[in-house]
């Protein structure tokens, strides 16, 4: 537990160290919207969602790419001698669905500053967030480790990514699609599935990124 | 035990699903009507043009428009024009025992040597002013509803799909089969992570090779299937077309990440993770999504992508179970090529590198 929080610290240090990378995602955001604003001046809820998502996705692509990349030969080895792979990615895991939990909530901000934001239950809509930076979170953490083997990561990341998450975005358009209707939908099976599969891969990435990360 | 039984018994399958599945007719059945509406009150004569019959002017044949479970109007006269196509002629009465002005009706024909056959929505009837209880009184309820089904044991007749109902023999074994292969690469992944037997990650490689092929012949019988039923190669509106490719693009994926590592060892060990994850994400794909949407054109529709009941009777399953394991058979023979193809070019890149 202790080297957990000692790892995600590391993380937190480590991403405030380069400044730029997380710069870079706030204005990718920022940018993203303005040019959405510039080009649609009124659209519907259809649209609102599928940008919405568009948007949340790259950032999150951005965002957990270099989770892996970034380390040196030096600091993987370093890690590799001082915690065990479960512990390593189980503090990624936490530290990557935080980082879009708020890169997500900034998203949705600048959506609500630049953009009439059609959304009607606000719990349902942040369920929603919620559990998209968690699934999010944990299976970009983990192909960006498998990615990160390969040459060209960044690219491999969204590669082999998309097809995986999927599932996942399906059902979390779904939801939030759900939040702008007046009236309530059930969306309980959606919230069921969106648990199921975060709580399989979880636990898969667990029994699997040790052996990914020996090497 | 006969040595590699299994590969007879998937040509055996096959063999007897393409013979069978081929020349097996199907029932007889309506195609069409004309005219297609009219009114109560009437003397109709309607021609109804049918398939895989082969009337003789001397036989006898019945034809009932039914209006109910008790009430039905049978035909006055009865003349065969071709063996596929009869002249009915019906006395409608002014008032029906229905209390809509519009309906559609079923037609049944029932002639001997052949059973009983039957259109729903066949014809449409309107009524010029509704009594219901004076219709009731009028008509002698009449001992309707007593068919013979069909004697000869054929593949049913079904409207839009007629004798494109076969490729019931190809389009579904493929997705069983992928889903097996699948299975058993991800059996072989598992087996390689614990054993790093190299022969392993091969093995697990050829299957999904075979499975992606199979999931790219499953998507072009369908998108034959498609164009003759729905009107269309493709569409996006159908959640089936839409996981099944996805699936298709996560061992795309695959193949590509093997390609772009040079360790033999890792790569091996780090594509046996991937297949791993995307067998989780293509079963919730494959089997849990169609599952949550409350519309499809596959049959079964209505948030249940399996069939059963109307949509496999059982001269389709005598077929058709047969063919799900013959395919599945034959694509783990495939496999088994492939894999050895695998070892033979190492064999000789090593003895001539």
């Amino acid at each position: 537990m202790k080297s957990i929080w000692a790892l995600i610290q590391l993380e937190f240090r480590m991403e405030m160290r380069r400044k730029y990378a997380l710069g870079g995602a706030f204005l990718y955001v920022l940018s993203t919207v303005f040019i959405i604003y510039a080009s649609l001046q009124n659209f519907k809820e259809l649209p609102w969602n599928a940008l919405f998502w568009i948007v949340a996705l790259f950032i999150a692509v951005n965002a957990v790419a270099k989770s892996f990349a970034s380390e040196q030969d030096g600091t993987q080895l370093f890690l590799y001698q001082m915690a065990s792979g479960v512990e390593v990615i189980l503090a990624k895991m936490i530290y990557n669905t935080l980082l879009i939990f708020v890169l997500f909530t900034l998203a949705l901000l600048a959506f609500m500053l630049f953009l009439a934001i059609p959304v009607m239950h606000y719990g349902l809509f942040m369920t929603a967030i919620v559990l998209g930076s968690f699934g999010l979170g944990i299976v970009l953490t983990f192909i960006s480790s498998i990615a990160n083997k390969t040459d060209s990561s960044a690219v491999f990341t969204a590669v082999l990514g998309f097809p995986v998450l999927l599932p996942i975005l399906l059902s979390l358009i779904k939801l939030t699609q759900a939040s702008f209707m007046l009236e309530a939908e059930s969306v309980g099976n959606d919230i069921v599935i969106l648990l199921a599969i975060d709580t399989i891969l979880v636990g898969l990435i667990l029994i699997l990124f040790p052996l990914v990360w020996k090497d | 035990m006969i040595k590699n039984w299994w590969k007879y018994l998937a040509v055996v399958l096959i063999l007897y699903c393409i013979v069978v599945g081929i020349m097996r007719p199907l029932n007889p059945g309506i195609l069409q009507v004309t005219p297609i509406s009219f009114q109560s009150g009437t003397t109709q004569e309607l021609i109804i043009g049918t398939y895989n019959t082969n009337f003789e002017p001397q036989q006898s044949i019945d034809a009932f428009i039914k209006i109910n479970d008790a009430y039905g109007i049978q035909n006055t006269k009865l003349e065969v024009l071709a063996p596929n196509e009869l002249k009915a002629t019906f006395d409608i009465p002014a008032k029906l025992p229905n209390i809509l002005k519009r309906q559609g009706y079923s037609l049944i024909l029932s002639a001997d040597k052949v059973g009983s056959f039957a259109r729903p929505n066949a014809v449409t009837i309107v009524q010029k002013d509704l009594d219901l209880d004076g219709a009731m009184a009028a008509w002698p309820s009449n001992d309707f509803g007593n068919f013979k089904r069909p004697e000869k044991l054929n593949f049913p007749f079904r409207a839009i799909l007629y004798e494109s109902l076969r490729n019931l023999f190809y389009h579904v074994p493929m997705w069983f089969g992928m889903t097996f292969l699948l299975m058993g690469s991800l059996g072989y992944a598992v087996r390689y992570l614990m054993t790093n037997k190299s022969s392993f990650d091969t093995i697990s490689k050829s299957m999904i090779q075979i499975a992606v092929l199979y999931g790219i012949l499953g998507c072009a019988t369908g998108s034959i299937w498609a164009r003759g039923t729905w009107g269309t190669w493709w569409t996006f509106q159908e959640i089936k077309l839409t996981v099944s490719a996805v699936t298709l693009l996560l061992y795309f994926a695959y193949f590509l990440l093997r390609s772009a590592i040079d360790d033999e060892a890792k790569r091996a060990r780090i594509s046996a993770v991937y297949n791993i994850i995307s067998f989780v994400a293509a079963i919730f794909l494959l089997f849990v999504l169609p599952r949550m949407v409350e519309s499809s054109l596959h049959p079964g529709n209505g948030g249940n992508p399996g069939f059963g009941g109307e949509d496999l009777d059982n001269t389709l399953r005598t077929v058709f179970y047969p063919a799900v394991i013959g395919w599945t058979l034959l694509g783990f023979w495939l496999a088994q090529l492939t894999y050895r193809t695998e070892l033979l070019k190492d064999y000789f890149l090593e003895k001539y590198d």
